[in-house]
């Protein structure tokens, strides 16, 4: 039998309430579905299970008391002969740790590439049941792309959150039969429950969703928590750079004129991308400190300092983000902040970024100079995007230009190694036809 | 589409980004980024909204057209057919 615990929820993120099961006893659960949704201080968190079973047991019942991460809340009985996954209810620190397996579902890997992973999570196709039309049976986008579109015939075509589509389930409402919103382009659990009043299936005791009162003053307890922590612990260290975006913001903008609305690429896209690229180069301000010592990451899973309208901020990640091509940046960091700020993130975004980018520019400020999100050992900063006179050719000429910072830990990297950092970040915005 | 229907969506569609927002209180003539602290996702995310909502189609170039709800309103009764 598998324990499903209370998975780690992010740096000082200890405590959760269990808002809803998304499955019953008796239901086949595969690795990376979302099963139950939990709420901490900074937001309501989709949880995704890691291991192939049946839901034998749910042990705990929703409800408004706080859970400490690792409490055990569901038994799943293991299909015949499947082995049980590397559990996620290990705390953050050991599931950043380079010699543990992936906390992260990664199926197949050997035949499927992060991109198409990616794809697959953003069109909701589940890999573990797709035939791979390539080489060895590799799963390409194009076989995702199939599928996903197969289950438009199928009369699957509303893009549902999973809460939405269980109570959907419950009360016999048609997704179809909702508009989703035009923002999110998603059906929400309340446009469900909108359509079902005057009889909420929901039980009288189940907690509300969205963002119930009090929450701003919680969210900014937890980062009250985690800044003071950062700055009691972080010697920082920072650095900046101006980087001349004539280039960039050229090419961006005769890629934009050719594309419609929704696929047009936000600068925001660009500099992320260019700063996953940079981290391979400077690899040691990319992952965290873990007892008194560094652990590098693999990965690169980029925290998106994401701000939201009703105060605080939230900084979930885009995992594997130097291996996504420019549109599917654009697409997930487009997800990514619809769904923060529709409180709709997954747990595991929110377990595991291993360096964090802050684009306070969006908000008129030149220059950011940030603060380390522990237990992560750098953050990058954009400021504001500003015409000013630069030499070209011993000339002056008036170009864009962004104020780039970076933040590192002191007991990681020495002011050397940030200083490559933001050199190589400059060298890639020079060429953003290969990002 | 006339000016009265199209303010009606231009609001419609923001209310999904800034729900907080009076539409009595917005200044119809000044910038919209900056009157209501959107970024540039949301302003995508407008633009977007408008571009399914009424099926008009607004391209690059003239996306500085809707940096205020007047200029939108323009557009869109310009570009509804």
């Amino acid at each position: 039998m598998i324990d499903f615990v209370l998975p780690s929820l992010g740096a000082d993120m200890d405590l959760a309430k269990l808002n809803a099961w998304l499955v019953k006893p008796g239901d086949m659960v595969h690795r990376g579905q979302i099963i139950a949704e939990v709420e901490t201080e900074k937001a309501v968190l989709e949880v995704e299970c890691w291991d192939e079973g049946v839901v034998e047991e749910l042990v705990l019942s929703p409800g408004p008391t706080r859970l400490p991460v690792g409490t055990l809340l569901a038994r799943i009985r293991p299909l015949d002969g499947a082995a049980p996954q590397p559990s996620p209810e290990q705390p953050l620190v050991e599931v950043a740790a380079s010699d543990r397996p992936p906390a992260r579902p990664e199926p197949r890997r050997e035949v499927l590439s992060p991109p198409v992973r990616h794809l697959a999570h953003q069109l909701g196709v589940d890999l573990d049941r797709l035939k791979g039309s390539g080489p060895d049976g590799e799963i390409t986008r194009q076989d995702v792309h199939g599928a996903a579109t197969a289950r438009i015939g199928e009369g699957q075509r509303v893009k549902a959150s999973p809460l939405a589509r269980r109570l959907a389930d419950e009360t016999g409402i048609e997704l179809s039969s909702l508009s989703a919103s035009r923002v999110t382009e998603m059906v929400t659990a309340d446009d469900v429950r909108a359509a079902v009043r005057p009889t909420p299936a929901r039980p009288d005791d189940a907690p509300e969703l969205g963002a119930p009162e009090g929450r701003a003053e919680t969210m900014r307890r937890a980062i009250a928590r985690s800044m003071a922590r950062s700055k009691r612990e972080i010697p920082h260290y920072y650095l900046a750079n101006h980087i001349d975006l004539e280039r960039a913001l050229q090419w961006l903008t005769l890629q934009n004129e050719e594309r419609p609305i929704s696929g047009r690429i936000l600068p925001a896209a660009l500099l992320l991308k260019a700063t996953a690229l940079a981290l391979r180069e400077t690899p040691d301000l990319n992952g965290h400190w873990v007892d008194e010592g560094f652990r590098p990451s693999d990965a690169i899973h980029l925290g998106v300092a994401i701000s939201l309208r009703e105060g605080g901020l939230v900084a979930p990640a885009i995992h594997d983000a130097d291996r996504l091509g420019l549109d599917e940046m654009m697409s997930s960091l487009r997800d990514l902040v619809n769904r923060a700020r529709s409180w709709r993130l997954r747990s595991s975004e929110m377990s595991d970024p291993t360096i964090t980018v802050t684009n306070l520019g969006e908000r008129g400020v030149e220059t950011a100079f940030p603060v380390i999100i522990p237990p992560q050992v750098a953050i990058v900063g954009f400021g504001k995007v500003v015409e000013l006179p630069v030499a070209v050719d011993g000339q002056p000429v008036v170009h864009p230009l962004v104020h780039a910072t970076l933040a590192g830990d002191h007991r990681v990297t020495d002011g050397h190694r940030g200083g490559l950092f933001l050199d190589a970040l400059d060298r890639l915005l020079q060429e953003p036809q290969s990002l | 589409m006339n000016n009265e229907q199209a303010r009606q969506t231009i609001f419609e569609v923001l209310g999904e980004i800034a729900p907080e927002v009076d539409p009595a209180t917005v200044d119809d003539a000044s910038d919209l980024t900056e009157q209501l602290d959107l970024d540039s996702m949301d302003y995508l995310n407008w633009m977007l909204g408008i571009n399914q909502a009424t099926g008009v189609e607004i391209p690059q170039r003239d996306v500085s057209r809707f940096l205020t709800i007047d200029g939108a309103v323009d557009y869109l009764v310009t570009h509804s057919g």
